[in-house]
Formats: C-alpha cells, sequence, structure tokens
C-alpha cells in the first residue's frame, strides 16, 4: 500500500485543508480587532443604503419598461414551487385513489391516523 | 518500498492510471455537473396545514403503524430554510423521525415580504409559535406538544418555554441554540455597537438582505468557500461526493432575509445587551426567563460550531430551570450536527433514544 505521507495527492490536499484552516485562523484574529468592526460598518453602511436605494431606483426602472424584478421573479418562484408542491400532493392522492378504486359510495375517507400508542424499544432493541 | 525515497514504487503506475482516469471523469462529470441540476430536497410528503406571511406549517404524513402519543413541532431558524433536516431519503431527519414512529409537524419559514419588515420578536414568540403549537394540538388531538428548534429556533422555542411555561410544551429539544451571546466573539464584533448602526440599516433596508446574512456566515471562514471549490474539483468523479456538496451547498446559499424590527430586536436586546443570558429578557412586556422551564430538556451542541461556539450554548443547561436535562456534545459542526453522515450515526440515535421514553 502506497504511503499516504509521500503520495502526491493526499500532500496536496493536505496542504489545501492547512492552508484553509490557517487563513480561516489568521481572518478571524484580523476581524476581531475594533478597526475592522469599524472600516467593514462604514463600507457595509453605506453599501447597503447605496444598495437600497439602487434597488428601489431598479424597481421602477423595470416596471416603468413593463418588465419584472428580481424580488417578483423569486417570489413568482416561490409561489411556483409552492403550486408545484400541491401538485405534488394532488398526485400522490390521485395515486391513493387510484390504487383504492374500492372505496365507498359516499367518496373516500382521509387517511387513516395510525394509533397513537406506541411504546419506546425495551434496552434489549425489541419494540414495545 | 524504496526506503530512502520513502516511496512504493510499484504503486506509482497504479496512481499514474488512477488519476488519469479521475481526469478523464471530472471532464465528464464537469461538463455533466453543469448541466444538471441537483438533487430534489425536502421532499418527504407532507400536507401544508397553515400559511401565513412568511410562517408556514407542516406536516408529515406518518410513515409507522403506530405513532408516540406526543407530536413534534420543529421550530426551525429564521434564517434558513428546513428542507436542511430533511435533504434526500436516507439522509433526512425528519424521514429519520417518521420512521422511529414519531407524528411530526415543522414551523418553517419563507423570506418575509418588504411590507413585512414590521414583524417583531413578539410576532414570532407570541403569535407564530402559539398558532402553530394550537393547531399541532387541533390536529393531533393531543394536548402536549414536543418542541425541537435548531440554531435560533432554539432561541424562539426557548424565550416561547419561558413565557408558556405552564405548558402546553412536554419536551425541548435545542440544537446548538445559543443564550450567552457574548461569546459569539466575531459576530459580536460584526455588530460593535460603536460602529454598527442598526437602526439606519433596517430604516434604510427595510428587510435585512439575504446576501448580508450569507456574507456574514462566510465572514467566520473565509477561505472555506474557495477550498471547498477546489476540493468538489478534485471529487468531481465522486457522485456520492458531488450530491452530497450540491444538498448542503444549495442549502447553505439559500438564506432568508431577516424582518427588519425583528433583526432590530436581536441586535440590541440579545447582541448588544446580552439579555437572555442576564435573565432580563423580555418579549411583548412579557419576561422570558429560562429558568421558569421545568419540562425535560436535550441540548445538543457541536465540538466545532463555528456559528455558535460551544461557550455561547454552554449555560443554556446551567440556566435552565428543569431537572431532567441533558446536554450532548458531539463531534461535528453547526450542520453537519443535525445533517449528513455525522449526524446520522451520532445525534439521531440519540435524540431517538432520549425522547421516546418522553413521548408516551
Amino acid at each position: 500500500m502506497a504511503d499516504k505521507s509521500n503520495d502526491p495527492v493526499a500532500m496536496w490536499q493536505n496542504m489545501i485543508g492547512e492552508m484553509e484552516k490557517g487563513f480561516n485562523a489568521f481572518a478571524n484574529q484580523a476581524m476581531a480587532s475594533p478597526e475592522f468592526s469599524k472600516v467593514v460598518n462604514q463600507v457595509g453602511g453605506v453599501s447597503a443604503g447605496a444598495q437600497k436605494q439602487l434597488g428601489d431606483m431598479m424597481e421602477k426602472y423595470l416596471a416603468g419598461l413593463n418588465l419584472p424584478s428580481r424580488a417578483q421573479m423569486v417570489s413568482m418562484a416561490e409561489r411556483l414551487q409552492s403550486i408545484e408542491g400541491q401538485l405534488n400532493e394532488i398526485k400522490a392522492l390521485l395515486h391513493q385513489v387510484h390504487s383504492n378504486s374500492g372505496a365507498p359510495e359516499g367518496g373516500y375517507p382521509a387517511a387513516p391516523k395510525p394509533p397513537r400508542t406506541r411504546r419506546p424499544p425495551r434496552a434489549g432493541g425489541e419494540q414495545k | 518500498m524504496n526506503a530512502a525515497a520513502g516511496l512504493d514504487l510499484q504503486s506509482i503506475p497504479d496512481r499514474i492510471q488512477s488519476e488519469v482516469q479521475r481526469a478523464i471523469q471530472r471532464s465528464i462529470k464537469g461538463v455533466e455537473y453543469m448541466a444538471s441540476s441537483g438533487p430534489s430536497l425536502g421532499s418527504t410528503p407532507k400536507d401544508i396545514l397553515h400559511v401565513r406571511g412568511t410562517m408556514n406549517l407542516y406536516h408529515y404524513r406518518p410513515i409507522a403503524g403506530e405513532v408516540y402519543r406526543v407530536p413534534i413541532l420543529i421550530v426551525m431558524a429564521t434564517t434558513n430554510r428546513g428542507y436542511i433536516l430533511d435533504m434526500v431519503p436516507g439522509q433526512s431527519f425528519i424521514e429519520f423521525l417518521l420512521k422511529r414512529g414519531y407524528d411530526v409537524y415543522m414551523l418553517d419559514w419563507s423570506a418575509p415580504k418588504p411590507e413585512e419588515k414590521s414583524l417583531r420578536m413578539e410576532d414570532y414568540v407570541l403569535d407564530f409559535i402559539p398558532d402553530c403549537v394550537r393547531r399541532v394540538q387541533r390536529d393531533s388531538g393531543e394536548t402536549e406538544v414536543t418542541v425541537i428548534g435548531y440554531c435560533f429556533g432554539g432561541v424562539l422555542s426557548l424565550l416561547y418555554g419561558s413565557i408558556f411555561a405552564d405548558g402546553p410544551m412536554k419536551n425541548l429539544i435545542c440544537f446548538t441554540t445559543p443564550v450567552d451571546f457574548r461569546e459569539m466573539k466575531l459576530f459580536q464584533n460584526f455588530s460593535d455597537r460603536r460602529y454598527f448602526d442598526v437602526d439606519r440599516l433596517v430604516d434604510s433596508v427595510g428587510n435585512v438582505p439575504p446576501e448580508m446574512i450569507l456574507s456574514s456566515f462566510e465572514m467566520l471562514r473565509p477561505a472555506s468557500r474557495a477550498a471547498s471549490q477546489v476540493q468538489l474539483w478534485e471529487n468531481i468523479w465522486n457522485d456520492e461526493y458531488v450530491k452530497s456538496y450540491r444538498m448542503f451547498d444549495r442549502w447553505a446559499t439559500d438564506t432568508l432575509p431577516l424582518a427588519g424590527e425583528y433583526f432590530r430586536t436581536i441586535t440590541k436586546d440579545l447582541m448588544w445587551d446580552n439579555k437572555l443570558y442576564n435573565d432580563v429578557m423580555s418579549v411583548g412586556g412579557r419576561k422570558a426567563d429560562i429558568s421558569k422551564i421545568t419540562v425535560p430538556i436535550l441540548h445538543a451542541v457541536a465540538e466545532h460550531d463555528h456559528i455558535v461556539p460551544y461557550d455561547a450554548a454552554k449555560p443554556l443547561i446551567q440556566k435552565i430551570g428543569s431537572a431532567d436535562k441533558e446536554e450532548v456534545v458531539l463531534k461535528g459542526g453547526h450542520v453537519s450536527l443535525v445533517a449528513g453522515a455525522n449526524a446520522i450515526k451520532r445525534l439521531w440515535p440519540k435524540l431517538d433514544s432520549w425522547l421516546g421514553e418522553r413521548s408516551i
């Protein structure tokens, strides 16, 4: 078997891992300083405000062009996801109905809920 | 073995052949990766019991023929989507619970709309959670409910449990839940009150954008994203690795915005004044003292959690009023504690053995 300590691929992977750890530790140390907080918050505060203004302007501009904004697209995607979810529910229900074709005339009853009588397995691992 | 060089000469041709094969596979799979979408996540069958704005209440369809009497309500962290607990079959905490005979509900969040920027902490603690608990009671026919909170969902659960200490919470399980916010050192520094003007931020942006939440998480380990990309390329021939990478990457980057007022309270009351730890927290004028919680509690924390360091989570068990309380420190990080191969081996069986006997 190859010696891992001399495997160039393993050495490369190890080096990447060590570099990641080292850089993270170094950056965390730098980020713990009050100077870092001051600079980041100055820059972040300005950029968040500017981003918001730019976003609002862009939204108005897109509305003027009769185009949807990103936020509207994201919201639409969420609605689509929810519709997809509901379609899947309907599909599952239909499947259940189909496989249960001997259902009573008065319609299909809701799936029976399992009894709430379960007990934890005994120490030996057996249920109840 | 060549003793001088320490190299196994016989294995070199095999190693080269294997690396060439992997290089070919990388090229093929790399193209496939770009062209395909990731695995479908959160697909355990569920019914949506209620949706109101940012709040979604799901009921997962029971799998076992017989379930425990006490249902579970999972309260998800407000920054992330709940499908971290329902990745894919075989790696889903929800599926695990269903198979072990639990009746599972989840309070999950969708992105608050701009008009929801005024949602406050009291909306979450005094309205959303109690509303979901009532609906779980009605749907299950049971009075008592076990609450499981993940990360900040744990904080919300603690606040809820301390205000509604007389019930109906039967058991409380928290995953990586911070209590002493002074110990979240980097977040403390990012939100240093001398430089971080939370009022200006919230007043100007309304809801705190998800990009800002994501970058504050990523800043905790700034090299990790680049390193993970390198690791992905190296392992792109390995379908299992790629599948797992895509699941976790999609979830990690699928961050939610935070309602502005809610974020303002988190920053001022928790990050700045550490009110929960100092026993002076109140929500909507109601005192939230975690020593009032007396139900059985299990707190699972991760040894290498870079988001909620152990020192921030440790005081929970010390401060809680319960006599039946247990803290379990497991190997892993903030996410691998609850999802993935580590969780399957460590946390989930522990939780099952703890909760089963308290769910009858």
